[in-house]
């Protein structure tokens, strides 16, 4: 990857970033519009996005955003309240802002028609706040463009002349001045209102230029520094700054000056003069300014280049896949320490000094391992904050009036599955609106509720796993019309034995809905099946509970991360399995009385009125081994999608969190198997994927 | 920083940081404040101290502050500073 496509690259992820949070906020600012530090941080965030758009070269949001910008500066400045249609809009062109992004980063040529829709809409709103054209006044695209940039001319908003000239009229005099071996540069400064911090200014590019300059002028533009209410000191307000500089310097002298700033915010001319043969240059290399001031000899510029760069961030930008890679290492490490601690050699040794290192480097080890883990974690926030959007936007659609109640927006996940979240996520949000609220008011009130439905988000930590529940107060799911639809359909026969649970999960079975109106949001039962799938595939489970007239929950349960899983390791036939923890039910040893085999349909242990397939390990996996009888062993008995089974194995490990290994090519076809992991001792254990150890058809209960 | 009467005298010297010291100085005294002086005009360090009498020049038009209206600042270490107001 060559600089400039590394630099395109952090754009890209930086303006994903802007445009993530101009979503959420612009949803905050809509709940209160009179915040106007929230104005002001959307309208750093699509000034920021401006800046970089166009010099990346994707003008057709660097236009769009332009636009928007001026808009938003209009009542950022005049603090004018906003009006519900231009709040609309604001709303509107976040959405066109991620459209083009997404045409922009695929080179799709054909924007989509809310574009233009958009941005003539916005252009009209400027000329209407500018006095440029009545309120009721609509332009069309074309006229509005020119007439307004003439307009607005004509009516003195085009404010550059004053310093175009000037700087002209400097290049002028410049022009003649120069003498042969010097070269003559214009240099255009346009530094990011965060260059302060970055630890730049203006005077230290000046400062720079002028230890080996015969003369140089400089050309600040004011016109953007905003009265005290927007102004912050150390946010550059000066947007543009014109150096003149007459120099001996070579053009790649003069590059190296501006290296650390990005290629946008400056543009170095060398203009051509009118060459006269005059004496040799100044000694010293002093430098004539206009009013022949002497300037300093100083130490060579290096020094000032290097004091420029100042890193004050304190934080960094890593790749996740090098996370990821530091994560492995440290998998490795636990899997030595591992080794060591638990080699019979080495606890052989009766040494104190030698316990007490394992021990410390065991400590090291897990504390190491606990950081790296919180690498990975993030918070919620973001991902409930997106979520206010889709609350917003599917009120508006079903015309329900919804309050949104989040709770544990802290709690921190793995950051991997946070992106998969958030479709999961909006899918059963707009389930909730589109289907769980009451569409009537009338039938809200007769349950004695209040008008308007809520919709409470939360996410919380259970017995090591993190749960993130979606409730709404709605009319709740009718168990008896579930059951009847998935007898209608085949999904079961109806002799089966189901729990309250077991029958709301129904509905997450493929093509199963029982919406009677299918709406563009929700109810064409395909959906809550993918959304179940999603969640499967981050090795967690969805629970439903629902209570008729009272509201639905959706519950999902997860693991803390994608990359270690808390098992119970189990040994069956000789080899050690894993069974993850959050299946788990309980383990016994049965009494011979309560197994029983059923012709055709394999042995069964009958636990508190249910009859639980027991399923052995050696017949999953075809291994040859002295058969023994369920009494003899023990049954783990787990939850699975399709109901409990009872796995028997002859032994009980322990309980141990494990660093997932992927399996080969070779052994993806077991999907019996979900993964594998290195003990300590250095075996190698398979963790058992327990929802692939029984079909459903199988199923039976009592 | 110097606060005689209605007049205020700064320093140009000044660092970022004592420059957002100034900034929160000022702000709830504007009102009270008719002359900025600026003490060594030629000892500017921060192109921030610029902006920030401007814009308390832009919040209150009658502020006077000498050093501004100038327009213009040479410097030995920065050649001929201009600064257009557009005001």
């Amino acid at each position: 990857m060559t600089k400039q496509e590394q630099v395109k690259a952090i754009f890209i992820e930086e303006a994903g970033e802007i445009i993530e949070k101009l979503d959420i906020d612009i949803i905050r600012f809509e709940e209160n519009s009179a915040d106007l530090n929230l104005l002001n941080e959307i309208f750093r965030g699509v000034h920021t996005l401006k800046g970089n758009a166009n010099a990346f070269g994707f003008t057709r949001l660097g236009e769009f955003v332009h636009h928007f910008e001026d808009v938003l500066d209009h009542y950022r400045s005049t603090k004018e309240g906003i009006e519900g249609d231009h709040l609309e809009l604001f709303v509107g062109s976040v959405d066109v802002i991620k459209e083009v992004m997404v045409c922009e980063l695929d080179a799709i040529e054909f924007l989509p028609q809310s574009y233009s829709e958009c941005l003539e809409q916005i252009k009209n709103l400027i000329a209407m706040k500018k006095g440029l054209v009545p309120s009721a006044q609509l332009l069309s695209s074309e006229e509005t463009v020119s007439d307004f940039a003439d307009l607005a001319s004509e009516f003195g908003f085009g404010c550059d002349e004053e310093f175009d000239n000037s700087v002209q009229s400097c290049v002028s005099r410049y022009q003649e001045m120069r003498e042969e071996g010097l070269n003559l540069y214009k240099i255009d400064l346009m530094l990011e209102n965060d260059c302060y911090k970055r630890g730049f200014d203006h005077l230290l590019f000046l400062k720079a230029l002028g230890e080996k300059a015969e003369s140089i002028e400089s050309f600040f533009d004011m016109k953007d520094v905003w009265v005290l209410d927007g102004f912050k000191s150390d946010e550059n307000a000066i947007k543009r700054v014109c150096i003149i500089v007459l120099t001996l310097l070579p053009r790649d002298d003069v590059d190296e000056i501006f290296e650390f700033l990005f290629d946008h915010e400056y543009k170095i001319q060398i203009i051509d003069a009118i060459t006269k043969k005059v004496e040799p240059l100044h000694p010293q290399g002093t430098l004539h300014v206009e009013q022949k001031t002497p300037i300093k000899s100083s130490a060579p510029s290096a020094e000032t280049t290097s004091s420029s760069i100042v890193s004050s961030k304190s934080t960094i930008r890593i790749d996740t896949f090098k996370l990821d890679e530091l994560f492995d290492s440290v998998g490795e490490l636990v899997i030595a320490q591992n080794f060591i601690a638990q080699n019979e050699k080495i606890g052989e040794i009766e040494d104190e000094s030698i316990s007490r290192t394992i021990e410390t480097l065991s400590k090291i080890t897990k504390r190491i391992q606990d950081r790296v883990m919180s690498l990975r974690m993030v918070a919620i926030k973001d991902t409930f904050e997106k979520m206010k959007r889709v609350v917003r936007d599917t009120s508006k659609k079903t015309g329900k009036e919804v309050h949104l109640i989040v709770q544990g927006e802290d709690t921190e996940i793995d950051k991997t599955m946070i992106d998969s979240l958030s479709d999961p996520l909006i899918h059963i949000i707009r389930n909730a609106i589109d289907h769980g609220l009451e569409a009537d008011a009338n039938e809200r009130a007769l349950g004695g509720k209040s008008s308007g439905g809520s919709v409470t988000l939360k996410a919380f930590h259970k017995s090591g796993s993190i749960v993130i529940s979606v409730s709404d107060d709605g009319r709740g799911i009718n168990k008896e019309r579930v059951l009847q639809k998935a007898i209608e359909r085949g999904v079961i026969t109806g002799d089966e034995n189901l729990t309250d649970s077991q029958i709301f999960s129904l509905i997450m079975q493929p093509g199963f809905s029982t919406a009677e109106t299918i709406s563009d949001l929700s109810g064409r039962g395909v959906g809550l099946d993918v959304v179940k799938t999603s969640i499967e595939n981050l090795r967690g489970k969805i629970e439903i509970d629902s209570k008729v007239g009272e509201g639905t929950t959706f519950s999902m349960v997860l693991p803390l991360t994608l990359a270690i899983i808390d098992g119970m390791l189990v040994q069956a036939t000789g080899e050690i399995y894993i069974i993850p923890t959050l299946s788990v039910v309980e383990s016994f040893r049965p009494e011979k009385e309560i197994v029983h085999i059923v012709q055709g349909k394999g042995e069964f242990v009958s636990l508190r009125g249910q009859y639980i397939p027991i399923i052995r390990l050696s017949d999953v996996f075809e291994l040859k081994s002295e058969p023994i009888q369920p009494w003899e062993g023990i049954l783990v008995c787990v939850e699975t999608e399709s109901g409990r089974i009872a796995i028997m194995v002859d032994e009980l490990i322990g309980r141990q969190q494990v660093v997932i290994k992927t399996l080969g090519k070779s052994l993806a076809r077991l999907k019996e198997i979900s993964g594998g992991a290195i003990l300590g001792s250095g075996d190698i254990a398979l963790i058992l994927n327990v929802d692939e150890l029984r079909p459903l058809n199988e199923s039976v209960h009592v | 920083m110097e606060f005689n009467g209605d007049v205020l005298t700064i320093d140009s010297s000044m660092s970022m940081k004592e420059i957002l010291e100034f900034e929160a100085f000022i702000r709830p005294r504007l009102e009270y404040i008719e002359i900025i002086e600026i003490s060594d005009e030629d000892a500017l360090k921060c192109s921030a101290l610029l902006s920030l009498l401007s814009s308390l020049k832009r919040t209150k038009s009658d502020l006077q502050i000498p050093f501004l209206d100038k327009r213009a600042l040479s410097s030995p270490e920065y050649g001929t500073i201009h600064w257009i107001c557009h005001d």
